[in-house]
């Protein structure tokens, strides 16, 4: 189907979009000592090009300790029908600011310029809300899970933005009895929002004191909203088998009522659906056991910090942020699935303390997959103090960015050789890099009407 | 008007009027500090206090072990008496941990949670 606004017509016309040239990957300075802004970068990944595999700019902004985190576009494949709408903005926030920085990326996409700035300042006197984490299209409007109320503290609520980036204000009706906010996705077909729990921005920022959980001071609930009264409506209560439940994924597909969100700490992939008398389940499917490790007294956790998608829904990803590995599995059967694929890199067990000649320092952490599900993106950081307490040489090391080699057939994952992007060597010192989005749409930017 | 020096970076001093946290009178004095959220909550701000005293009630970033060790969060504190400071990243040297390796005992924890210390003659401190 041709038509005018941005994005794809359904997942799998996405899947058939062009390889992707460039990458757009967050790379920070904010608890690293070094007095930097936190910054954009573009990287290029088109193999035919002399510059391939290495960061080609880099957009400051104007603050710093802003602690760029997550990001999201202005429009995605929900305005697909919107001829007015065009895929130009990457709204890029601070979480420790709540500075929100609206990025142009349509004029020079290799050279991404700032447009806009939105003012944690302001949005805080407007809204009453800090701490921005995802952020959504809605049509043509923007929602961002907020974390904390202006003084930092649980639950936080959704910033409502218009299509110029005007501050609305608040997007929900009621959080309901909601104790905490992070990620969200929805489906709009089935008239539900998912949305998951990491804490209150004074409990995350400053580290993690483990002992806060049984306190707690962290998330073990997943939350069903209905979209349009927008107000939650069910909570699935995880207990100890989702404990810290973050990245929410609701199938590509969207008329499927599946999802899928891990528990970082409980290191479990939870599942939930819509059954055939309309009553919403939930299940534990896959639950990473801990693993020794030469020198702790304890056994290590995974740490699931982020799960993804392919655009095909057949493939399920996810990072064991403290083991060091990435694992791949068919869910063709979301009740049932099976592991396909297993890469490691970095982690605390030493299972690959270097790759492509690169000192790991760290462990697999954001990823992002190119649409049509044959190249894996991945970097190492996860958060500046949770680095700095499970990671610290990152101080010195940086970050850095490798690429996996999917196999979308069969099944199965390869480190790709020639891919390696070493944010030790920065131009500034060693920062450490985040997430990645492509100018086109990803994996987990598009939500289809 | 107060004293305060900055051990880490030779002992150079400035005077501070104590009626804004210090994270802004030292910044406007051209030192380089760090910082995030600026409202006490994230530790990015984080110095050591070496020497004198420092009300920094407001701040609900540091657990009870953070702050025996001396951390104080510039961007809410005020100085009460001179002060001797260590700045910056290079005195976060205890200020991160693991806390699967190097757990919190009760009283260490933050002040809204913490419980109060047992000690052998009965008595509680927190
Ligand atoms: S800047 Fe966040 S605690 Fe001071």
């Amino acid at each position: 189907m041709e038509c005018c606004g941005p994005g794809y017509a359904s997942p799998s016309e996405a899947m058939k979009a062009p390889r992707e040239e460039i990458l757009y990957t967050i790379a920070i300075y904010t608890g690293t000592g070094i007095q930097k802004p936190d910054y954009l970068c573009t990287i290029d990944a088109d193999p035919a090009s002399p510059t391939y595999a290495q960061v080609i700019h880099r957009l400051e902004m104007p603050n710093i300790g802003d602690e760029l985190h997550h990001m999201g576009w202005n429009a995605c494949s929900s305005c697909f029908d919107d001829g007015s709408m065009s895929r130009s903005y990457l709204l890029v926030p601070g979480v420790r600011s709540s500075n929100i920085y609206i990025v142009d990326t349509a004029t020079d996409p290799r050279a991404p310029r700032l447009h806009k700035t939105i003012q944690g300042a302001d949005i805080k006197s407007k809204t009453d809300l800090s701490a921005p984490h995802t952020v959504h299209c809605l049509g043509s409007e923007i929602i961002i899970s907020m974390l904390g109320n202006a003084k930092g503290e649980a639950p936080g609520g959704y910033l409502h933005l218009d299509r110029d980036f005007e501050i609305l204000g608040r997007w929900e009706n009621s959080m309901g009895d909601i104790p905490f906010g992070y990620d969200f996705w929805y489906q709009p077909r089935h008239n539900v929002m998912a949305s998951s729990e990491w804490a209150a921005p004074n409990t995350f920022m400053p580290g993690f004191d483990l002992e806060e959980v049984g306190h707690l001071k962290y998330g073990r609930r997943i939350h069903l909203w209905d979209f349009e009264k927008k107000e939650p409506k069910q909570t699935f209560y995880l207990g100890e088998d989702g404990l810290i439940p973050l990245e929410v994924r609701f199938h590509h597909d969207p008329d499927s009522t599946h999802g899928f969100c891990g528990a970082a700490l409980s290191s479990n992939i939870i599942h939930w659906w819509q059954d055939g008398s309309g009553d919403w389940q939930w299940e534990k499917i896959i639950d990473v056991d801990n693993e020794p490790h030469p020198e702790w007294p304890i056994p290590v956790p995974g740490v699931i910090t982020v799960i993804l998608l392919s655009m095909d829904d057949r493939f399920l990803y996810f990072c064991n942020w403290l083991h060091g590995d990435i694992r791949q599995y068919d869910i063709s059967d979301p009740h049932n699935p099976k592991l396909t694929g297993q890469v490691w890199m970095g982690g605390l067990l030493g299972k690959a303390p270097e790759v492509n000649g690169l000192q790991i320092t760290g462990g697999p952490q954001m990823i992002q997959l190119s649409l049509d599900g044959k190249r894996l993106y991945v970097t190492t950081s996860l958060f500046s103090t949770w680095d700095n307490q499970f990671y610290p040489e990152i101080r010195t090391n940086g970050g850095c960015m490798l690429m996996v080699n999917c196999d979308t057939e069969n099944g199965g994952m390869e480190i790709d050789p020639d891919f390696a992007v070493d944010f030790g060597k920065e131009p500034n010192g060693p920062s450490r890099c985040h997430e990645t989005r492509y100018p086109g749409g990803d994996c987990t930017s598009d939500i289809w009407l | 008007m107060t004293t305060i020096t900055l051990a880490n970076r030779g002992n150079t001093t400035f005077e501070v009027t104590g009626r804004r946290p210090l994270l802004d009178e030292l910044r406007d004095q051209g030192v380089d500090l760090p910082f995030g959220c600026k409202y006490g909550g994230c530790i990015t701000c984080a110095a050591k206090l070496i020497e004198g005293e420092i009300d920094q009630r407001s701040q609900v970033a540091l657990n009870n072990r953070q702050i025996a060790d001396g951390y104080v969060i510039l961007c809410v504190a005020r100085a009460r008496t001179d002060c001797v400071l260590e700045i910056g990243t290079e005195s976060h040297d205890r200020l991160y941990r693991n806390p699967f390796l190097d757990p919190l005992e009760p009283h260490e924890l933050k002040a809204d949670i913490a419980t109060a210390k047992e000690t052998p003659d009965g008595l509680h401190e927190s």
